[in-house]
């Protein structure tokens, strides 16, 4: 064949991978977008009322497990979720923890013969200000994002929005 | 005789001496009919010397009960296969919907429960087959040249087999299943990097919630199932090209002249061996017979006997639902498969900055040394006895991780 | 009954606390040394019956035989010993304890004893017929692997009773609350694992003290001949072996003990490995079913002899790979060697990085009562880098799988390339018996620190020490939240 130019065989061979390759590429960039859609998915942020009334009578240095239906914020519409919310007055301070463990993310439970909060799926350990003091969790235990407001009767209410202070 | 002549139409290839009596016994007016449909088919797709070549081919006399193991991992596979199928006529993959769809399965549909008890005990069996496959083959050292490619298929497979395990797991949407879900799609979170999208593309956000479960659902359903059925056949191809391996017992000379015997093998050796690339001891087994119905009948047994025991176990202890999921429980704890204990186990050992080094550096490690056992271990030996430097570290490998289960049994029980 | 033991009076027994503790110590470490032996030789017995009758290797069936030779002896002392202990020590000087305490582990003494019996009967069987019986290896090896599991099983009742005392299924007044409960109490698996691996770790250890031992005698140079006075030839013994064949006797017998030594010593240096998993579980039961133990050992005064342990471990590790680093030197693998000693200098680092305290003083309790619980670079007595979280961790890690890579480099030498055996150096066996006597020296002291860590109880929560007083109540633990457990 001449020397400028490709032969007929090449043209097909270039022009098959070319082909598949577009038909490829074409299949991928709405699969992948469906794919990877999560990431760049926002969730919308809903507040909602801690359940079982005013936080006034928890007392101090008692983790108190109180729950509060939390809408997932994302997703197809689904009806909201029960959370666990441990309302922990201690040095003054006011704190709303998820129960949710910062190793595997499994159930944490407040232990009173331990004094602590204890994760019973390996031993994890977090003292009543959060901070992770046992076993393997690499994080304290995380909060929600939280406030409080007070009624007309002066009675406090804690609200917790749908998601957590620090990514776990 | 009969039987010569009732076999006249068929090729020759490899021709056994005496026919199946499946046949035999049922008289010629009946028979006539099919067996002209059966020429006029074979004529047309040549499936008889296909079939004939697969079952008549040769493999090790000795020690054939060794080797049931791989055939009967596929069978219960095949189970699984039949068994998800029915499952998926009532299971709704949706977080309101999947778990009354397994209590309808369980209290309104004939046998519903067997079924999900059988995919359950099947799935237990399973687990216990490959690892005693996979210890049989590497005891045997069957994994060497030229077959290390049918042993890395065969860990992939293990790999796959493990994810179908767990994605199957969260599926039910019970308090085991929603909790089992949690923990799993956070276990990628502690990769660096792309760790937190990747648990966000599984969970389809920050929680788990119904993309979780219809993307789990997908993966259990049709990709983890393609990759499966991919790779068997990959599997099951090699070790028709290469022949069955059997041990070093297949191998053994007598004579006082075991090159010439060794010779003599190789020039009478029928298809598929000698293997071409293995050593020339290790090419032809001393003495082979047909596949069919030799090993095909000890495969059936050990089949057989297994998927009794599933079924008498699926209808015994069957498949257990707990209550529906409940994210804000404080007292359930959330415990793994047995398979998966001593992963879990291992999970406690290793504190707050060290926990990526557990759940991935170690268990990366451990599956790379399987993926790369056929490179480490080049010592050309197949005895075992002679090989102290793979059996030693497997024997220390296989002792932790039952020690570790048992560990985890432990602390549970203790909780 | 019970009421006449708890009206005996513990303060008419001879003796005070302290001697009686001491007392305790001493005789139950001695009966430790033996009986781990004894387990752990019959299976390093069994084993190596098993190789040699597929391999035909004479060495094994050789060290199988003075193995079993070594039985005779150290079964009867130990045996002795273990009889002295229970008679005269437990049922005279701890009755109070020990009567009561047995009244809710009848069964569990019951059936250690009934194992007992049936160990003597094996033991001194296999022990005098062992020769007699060359012609049915089997029914042999058979009745070696009868009496291992009749002495794992002792084993096994015996850590029953062991853990019972550590993370009791007892509450107050000793009231029991069922056999499977005291079986799986959440330290007998742990312990039992424990001790089924260092039994037969330290019998390994022993094998290579041994063999080091014989092959340095063995190899002593050749003194010069004795000279009597007016003779011109060196004298020799009557019966003694000509020139010529007393070198190769000597290189027999060196490449005999060359190879036991290091046969034995894969034992003890392997498992150690395991060990690591082993101690680290049974630790973490402890804190979860009795703090105050933990807290002792972790944080009290005891933390500083768990230190000596940490440091222990790592030279056990140190002197394994120095000695394959030595060995295949002398095997004239120089590349594997090179690397065994790279790797011995990355150990020898992590030793130095790991074995630095947590405290500079007592226990940590104490520098946080003095205000001092701050790094020494701020003016307080606090180290960080000593402690157990996650430092140490990170230590134990790295030696295991230093000591795994190692450990499997050797073995892979001795399998591919050829080592002759007889060519060890004579430092090389040294560190062989500096690694046995690292391995009972720890097992001394981590018995030690088990019993201690205990007290003020002897079962904990329910029987104190002193005067052997039974609670009626289990005393409660203090909370991890109202004890000082460091940043």
């Amino acid at each position: 064949m001449s020397q400028r130019g490709i032969s007929r065989r090449q043209f097909m061979v270039r022009g098959t991978g070319a082909m598949a390759g577009l038909i490829t590429a074409m299949l991928s960039v709405p699969a992948v977008g469906m794919l990877l859609s999560p990431l760049w998915q926002a969730t919308q942020e809903i507040w909602v009322t801690v359940q079982g009334g005013p936080i006034d009578d928890i007392p101090e240095n008692l983790p108190t497990a109180r729950i509060a239906a939390v809408p997932l914020g994302f997703g197809p519409s689904t009806p909201a979720v029960n959370r666990v919310v441990y309302v922990v007055k201690t040095g003054g301070q006011l704190y709303a923890f998820s129960n949710i463990c910062t190793h595997m993310q499994c159930d944490v439970h407040w232990e009173p013969s331990l004094d602590l909060f204890e994760c019973p799926c390996h031993g994890g350990l977090y003292a009543m200000t959060g901070r992770n003091v046992g076993g393997p969790p690499p994080q304290p235990l995380p909060q929600w994002v939280h406030r409080t407001y007070q009624d007309a009767m002066g009675n406090t209410y804690l609200q917790v929005a749908n998601r957590l202070e620090e990514q776990i | 005789m009969s039987e010569r002549t009732a076999g006249s139409e068929m090729p020759t290839t490899g021709e056994p001496e005496e026919k199946g009596d499946l046949i035999s016994i049922v008289p010629e007016p009946i028979l006539g009919p099919f067996r002209r449909s059966w020429a006029w088919f074979d004529d047309r797709t040549g499936i008889t010397g296909l079939l004939h070549s697969g079952l008549y081919e040769a493999v090790p006399r000795q020690g054939g009960w060794a080797y049931t193991l791989g055939s009967a991992t596929l069978v219960v596979i095949l189970v699984q296969f039949f068994t998800g199928i029915f499952l998926l006529l009532d299971y709704v993959p949706s977080v309101s919907q999947a778990y009354t769809s397994l209590l309808y399965l369980r209290t309104d549909d004939f046998f519903g429960d067997w079924i999900r008890g059988i995919h359950l005990w099947g799935a237990y069996i399973l687990m216990l087959l490959i690892g005693i496959h996979a210890l049989r083959t590497f005891i045997s050292a069957s994994y060497k040249k030229p077959r290390e490619l049918n042993w890395i298929s065969g860990v992939m497979l293990f790999f796959l087999v493990l994810a179908m395990a767990i994605t199957g797991a969260m599926l039910p949407w019970d308090q085991a299943s929603y909790w089992t879900a949690v923990v799993v799609t956070n276990i990628p979170h502690y990769l660096p990097v792309i760790g937190n999208g990747v648990r966000t593309l599984w969970r389809g956000g920050d929680f788990v919630g119904p993309v979780t479960l219809t993307r789990t659902f997908a993966l259990h359903i049709w990709v983890l199932p393609a990759l499966l059925l991919g790779l068997i056949g990959a599997h099951l191809y090699l070790l028709r090209r290469h022949g069955e391996f059997g041990s070093w017992v297949n191998y053994r000379t007598t004579t006082d002249n075991p090159e010439k015997e060794i010779a003599e093998r190789i020039r009478r050796a029928e298809p598929p061996y000698p293997t071409r690339g293995a050593e020339p001891v290790y090419s032809v087994p001393s003495e082979t017979v047909d596949f069919f119905p030799n090993q095909i009948f000890k495969d059936t047994v050990v089949s057989l006997a297994l998927v009794v025991l599933i079924f008498v176990m699926g209808a015994l202890s069957g498949a257990p639902l707990d209550g529906p999921a409940n994210p804000a429980t404080l007292t359930y704890v959330p415990t793994p498969e047995w398979f998966y204990l001593p992963l879990d186990q291992l999970l406690v050992f290793f504190p707050t900055v060290l926990v990526g080094l557990g759940v991935f550096v170690i268990v990366g490690i451990g599956a790379t040394l399987m993926l790369a056992l056929p490179f480490l271990d080049r010592n050309p030996d197949r005895h075992p006895i002679r090989r102290p430097d793979v059996l030693v570290p497997a024997f220390f490998f296989i002792f932790t991780v039952i020690y570790l289960a048992m560990l985890g049994v432990n602390r549970l029980y203790n909780l | 009954m019970q009421h006449l033991i708890l009206a005996l009076s513990p303060t008419s027994v001879p003796g005070t606390v302290l001697t009686n503790t001491v007392l305790v110590g001493v005789v139950a470490l001695l009966h430790v040394l033996f009986a781990t032996f004894l387990i752990g030789s019959c299976s390093l017995v069994a084993l190596s019956e098993l190789i040699s009758m597929v391999t035909h290797d004479e060495r094994h069936e050789r060290l199988a035989r003075s193995l079993v030779h070594a039985w005779g002896y150290v079964f009867s002392t130990g045996a002795a010993i273990a009889i002295f202990f229970v008679v005269f020590i437990l049922v005279g000087l701890w009755g109070r304890f020990f009567v009561t305490f047995q009244q809710f582990t009848f069964w569990v003494w019951f059936f250690e004893a009934l194992l007992f019996v049936g160990e003597i009967v094996l033991l001194y069987t296999l022990y005098a017929n062992w020769e007699r019986m060359r012609a049915y290896r089997l029914a042999r090896l058979g009745m070696v692997i009868l009496l291992n599991i009749d002495q794992w099983f002792q084993m096994f009742l015996i850590d029953v009773i062991a853990s019972q005392m550590l993370t009791p299924t007892v509450q107050g007044a000793t009231v029991n609350m069922g056999y499977v409960l005291q079986f799986l109490n959440p330290t007998n698996l742990p312990l039992t694992v424990h001790r089924t691996v260092g039994n037969i770790a330290w019998a390994g250890a022993l094998l290579t003290a041994t063999a080091a031992f014989q092959y340095l005698r063995v190899t002593r140079r050749q003194e010069a001949p004795a000279l009597v006075p007016g003779r011109r030839e060196p004298v020799r013994a009557l019966g003694a072996m000509p020139e010529g064949e007393l070198v190769r006797e000597r290189n027999r017998e060196a490449a005999y003990w060359d190879w036991a030594g290091q046969w034995g010593m894969l034992f003890a240096f392997g498992l150690t490995i395991i060990q690591i998993w082993a101690g680290y579980s049974y630790a973490k039961e402890i804190q979860l079913h009795s703090l105050d133990s933990w807290y002792q050992m972790m944080y009290g005064w005891i933390s500083n002899i768990f230190l000596a342990q940490f440091a222990g471990l790592g030279l056990i590790f140190i002197f394994g790979v120095a000695f394959f680093w030595q060995r295949l030197k002398a095997a004239g693998q120089h590349v594997l060697a090179r690397r065994h000693q790279m790797l011995l200098g990355l150990l020898v680092l992590l030793w130095l990085f790991g074995i630095q305290p947590a405290w500079l003083a007592g226990s940590y309790p104490d520098i946080v009562a003095a205000h001092l619980a701050k790094p020494f670079w701020d003016g307080g007595l606090e180290d960080p880098f000593g402690f157990f979280f996650p430092w140490k961790v990170m230590v134990l890690i790295a030696d295991m799988l230093i000591a795994l890579y190692a450990f499997w480099s050797y073995i892979r030498a001795r399998v591919r390339t050829p080592m002759t055996m007889g060519q060890a150096s004579r430092g090389s066996q040294r560190l062989l018996i500096s690694l046995a006597v690292v391995v009972g020296l720890m097992m001394l002291i981590m018995g030690i620190i088990r019993e201690s860590s205990r007290s003020p109880y002897l079962v904990n929560q329910n029987i104190v020490i002193n005067h052997q007083v039974i609670l009626q109540q289990p005393a409660p633990n203090i909370p991890l939240s109202q004890r000082p457990i460091g940043p």
